[in-house]
């Protein structure tokens, strides 16, 4: 019903600056390029955000159009890739809750990080040799993202880490 | 797009607005604590980057730290930003109107004036060369309407129009107009520029190329130097904008600066874009333009025309986003409930079905310790559908065990429970839908004088309509008498019904069997019933005699009669271990859930736990016991299973017939004449001959819950 009432004052809008715009050339003139193709894009944020109760990094995340309005998260699941939603729905540890994001104070997703701890131990148990500090920090978030990257088929460039 | 040869008009692509949920957040929370009808124009920071993706352009995006800080503490100051290298700082300003139509009253090319004027003046008093992000200012000017969340807003990002327009004289790809060498000692410049925390978010530099074909990036200011040392030189600036034939908007003022200021007519210009975090000279341009203003037009007291409102898919109308899902608290409430149940289900319980829960209706007769511990559990698990039943008013000790209550609905009297219980449970969750009835149920053993003989039968009509229009009745009333009509009505409609009931340190949770007149649905094999097969003739079948479960008058041998009146303060008014009613409420519910999941629902057989059974069972949700009775001294509780009695004073088919047949007589009689029903159910009889025995009967029975009578 709201949508509408938006459309009503577009409406209204429309007659009036159309009117205000012949008098006025306030918004377009020759140098202004005018596009007629308006593709709706999706963005979606990701953020690594660390845990003190779970002393884990956690990722949350959240999607939006390009007007800014929230998308839920079942139409986030639908744009998933085909093997992303797989990891989704068998995984034990991949759930996903809506929480306040920690910093920015409003509701995001966040891929729940009660498991974590558990999968990470298992990443580094064959790791005997005792490389430094900045090393082990890497290899563990480029272990913990390439595990949680499945669930969204994010992929890893080799790059970013030289 | 038709490629913009020599001659033609340079065309810009106009910059996109990008606005963060945080934002609107943020202004609602500003206007809501800090600014109130106050309609003074905002200062605002917009923010912007070098476009990162060959088919997206970025945008120019506001966040919530693009709005004066909303703590009591700080004032409203402008904010204070350091960029870095994915947010280039735009200075802008927003008006805010109190209404729509003060919205549609702004007089925006008044407004879009004042801004360019701004960077009019900036340009010619040498700020822009200086701090040169004030090159690109950012209007905004919007309506919040606060109870629907809908906010209206319109962006400009305005733009000083060159008159005439500027020609352009070439344009192409960066990687097509440098050598080789120099493209790569560009590159590397660039992407010091970026990477030091000084310069990453100065949008407008200077790319001076020697004859070694060795590049170097330099600040606005440094011009001079450059010109003087005769190299080749391009005007630089971060282009959001990805489109191969167009340069980005920012160049319409840096265009202007460059003529205003230093009466370039030929300006080489590069259009300065990325691919993950590094220069991309195949996505950024470079091209030539050519500036013939018209005598003038340089001039400091001459402001240019200004350009810039921001188009809505194609037409010259404001924007409008709703927020409510993400804004509103009661969304926000339902939404996050949802989702915890749904969890429940991916996590644990597959076969949850949340959408009997949701479209359940239970009636609660009774918001005293139990009703209070059983809406609240109710809710616990999705439904939203409750209505409680109490004549009560909320005392001074009931806040401590009822759960619901406060010390306000205490006072001047204390308020209806059913109404004060109803305001909490919308406390709790707004979205649940409560009602609450201010009525007292009639029972057996209170005698009705002629008087109120009327008003007594249209609570019984009033309760009988609840019962019909409700799903699952809960009985949570503090006696037993109070329980009989429920019952009686509860086993004529055949619905779901739980009673709990409190002894001092005992407690009883079972659920009723169906009623004496159903078609019993053709269960398993083994009841062996031979009736099951001619479904049709079961309407008015008595099923007593197949066992159906028990209600919870079946095991008594007595009417419930009046046991309030002839006793000591305690017994009167039911205290109870205040652990009991949260245990029993909760297994109450427990136990609805149960019975919800089962395939035969009100007619599901009834189980026993033993220690056997272990972890396996049948139904996820575990076994469906009748009963449940527990005692805290021995911290036990077991699961008892009674069949209905054919003496039933409540359930049995002759009292429910009699019912049918006779309707409110038939109840007025039960509650005036103490010994009726034991008559009609022939109680009276089976009294007498046991009596003939000679054995002791306790006249207290109905005190007692704590011990299985058999009969």
């Amino acid at each position: 019903m709201q949508k509408e009432d938006i459309d009503q004052i577009s409406q209204i809008d429309t007659r009036e600056e159309e009117t205000c715009c012949s008098r006025n050339e306030d918004v377009l003139d020759d140098a202004t390029l005018v596009q007629s193709n308006h593709h709706e894009l999706h963005y979606c944020d990701f953020h690594i955000v660390y845990s003190s109760t779970f002393r884990v990094p956690v990722l949350y995340f959240r999607a939006y159009c390009s007007d800014g309005r929230p998308l839920p998260l079942d139409e986030i699941e639908k744009e998933l890739p085909a093997c992303a939603s797989k990891e989704l729905s068998k995984k034990k540890w991949t759930f996903i809750t809506q929480e306040e994001h920690p910093y920015l104070k409003r509701p995001w997703y966040k891929l729940h990080p009660c498991g974590t701890a558990e999968w990470m131990k298992l990443l580094f148990l064959s790791d005997t040799a005792n490389p430094k500090f900045e090393v082990v920090l890497e290899l563990y978030l480029l272990s913990w993202f390439s595990v949680v990257g499945q669930v969204f088929g994010l992929r890893f460039y080799f790059k970013i880490s030289n | 797009m038709a490629k913009q040869g020599s001659g033609s008009i340079l065309q810009f692509a106009p910059l996109q607005s990008s606005v963060d949920e945080g934002f609107w957040h943020r202004l609602s929370s500003l206007k809501l604590n800090k600014f109130g009808i106050d309609d003074s124009p905002i200062p605002i920071s917009g923010f912007y980057a070098p476009c990162s993706h060959p088919q997206v352009s970025n945008h120019l995006t506001l966040l919530a730290e693009s709005l004066p800080s909303d703590s009591n503490d700080e004032s409203t100051m402008p904010p204070v930003i350091r960029g870095n290298r994915n947010r280039c700082s735009v200075p802008g300003i927003l008006y805010n109107t109190n209404t729509m139509e003060g919205f549609h009253a702004l007089y925006k090319q008044g407004l879009l004036k004042a801004e360019a004027m701004k960077i009019w003046e900036d340009i010619h008093s040498g700020k822009a060369v200086e701090d040169c992000a004030v090159l690109s200012r950012v209007l905004l000017i919007s309506f919040a309407d606060l109870k629907k969340w809908n906010f209206h807003y319109w962006f400009a990002f305005p733009a000083l129009a060159l008159d005439p327009s500027a020609t352009l004289v070439d344009l192409r790809p960066a990687s097509q107009w440098f050598t080789l060498e120099e493209a790569e000692s560009v590159s590397a410049a660039c992407n010091e520029w970026r990477n030091s925390s000084v310069t990453a978010d100065v949008p407008f530099f200077l790319v001076s190329i020697d004859s070694d074909s060795h590049a170097a990036v330099k600040h606005l200011k440094d011009l001079e130097a450059c010109q003087r040392d005769g190299q080749k030189l391009l005007f630089a600036f971060y282009d959001p904008c990805h489109l191969p034939n167009n340069p980005g908007w920012p160049l319409r003022n840096f265009l202007a600066l460059i003529s205003a200021r230093w009466n370039l007519k030929t300006v080489r210009f590069l259009c300065y874009r990325e691919n993950r975090g590094f220069a991309d000279l195949n996505l950024s341009l470079v091209g030539e333009a050519l500036i013939t203003v018209q005598q003038g037009w340089r001039e400091q007291q001459c402001v240019p025309n200004a350009v810039g409102w921001e188009l809505n898919k194609g037409r010259k109308v404001p924007r409008c986003i709703n927020l409510a899902k993400s804004m509103d608290p009661t969304r926000l409430a339902i939404s996050a409930a949802d989702l915890n149940l749904k969890l429940m289900r991916w996590r644990a319980l597959p076969s949850l079905n949340l959408e009997i829960l949701f479209s359940l209706k239970c009636l609660l007769l009774g918001a005293g310790t139990l009703g209070c511990q059983v809406a609240r559990m109710l809710m616990a698990w999705g439904v939203r559908k409750i209505t409680l039943l109490d004549n009560g008013r909320v005392a001074m000790s009931n806040p401590l065990r009822q759960s619901l209550y406060t010390l306000d609905d205490c006072l001047n009297g204390g308020d209806f429970k059913a109404t004060a219980a109803v305001r909490s449970l919308q406390r709790i969750f707004p979205a649940v839908e409560a009602e609450g009835i201010v009525m007292a149920i009639p029972m057996p053993g209170h005698p009705v004088s002629s008087q109120e003989e009327k008003s007594v039968l249209e609570d019984c009509k009033q309760l009988n309509d609840l019962i019909d229009s409700h799903d699952v009745i809960f009985l949570l009333t503090d006696t037993r008498e109070s329980r009989w009509l429920p019952t009686l009505l509860c086993a004529n409609s055949n619905k779901i019904t739980i009673t709990a009931a409190l002894g001092f340190d005992s407690f009883l949770v079972m659920r009723h069997g169906p009623g004496p007149f159903n078609s019993i649905p053709n269960l398993k094999a083994e009841t062996e019933n031979s009736l099951a097969a001619g479904m049709d003739n079961l309407a008015l079948t008595n099923t007593d005699g197949q066992h159906r479960l028990g209600c919870y008058f079946c095991n008594d041998v007595v009417a419930p009669t009046d046991s309030t009146s002839n006793r000591t303060l305690d017994q009167q008014c039911t205290v109870t271990r205040p652990g009991l009613a949260p245990i029993a409420s909760a297994l109450a519910v427990e136990l609805l859930v149960g019975i919800l999941h089962h395939p035969n629902g009100i007619f599901a057989e009834a189980e026993i736990a033993n220690s056997s059974s272990g972890g396996n069972f049948e139904l996820p949700l575990g076994i469906l016991p009748h009963q449940i009775r527990g005692s805290l001294p021995h911290f036990q509780q077991m699961t008892l299973l009674g069949h209905s009695s054919n003496s039933c004073t409540a359930c049995c088919s002759t009292v429910v017939s009699e019912y049918r047949k006779r309707g409110m007589q038939f109840i007025l009689q039960a509650i005036n004449h103490p010994t009726y029903l034991e008559d009609v159910t022939g109680l009276t009889e089976l009294m007498r001959s046991a009596n003939s025995f000679q054995l002791d009967w306790d006249d207290d029975i109905e005190v007692a819950d704590d011990e299985c009578v058999e009969l």
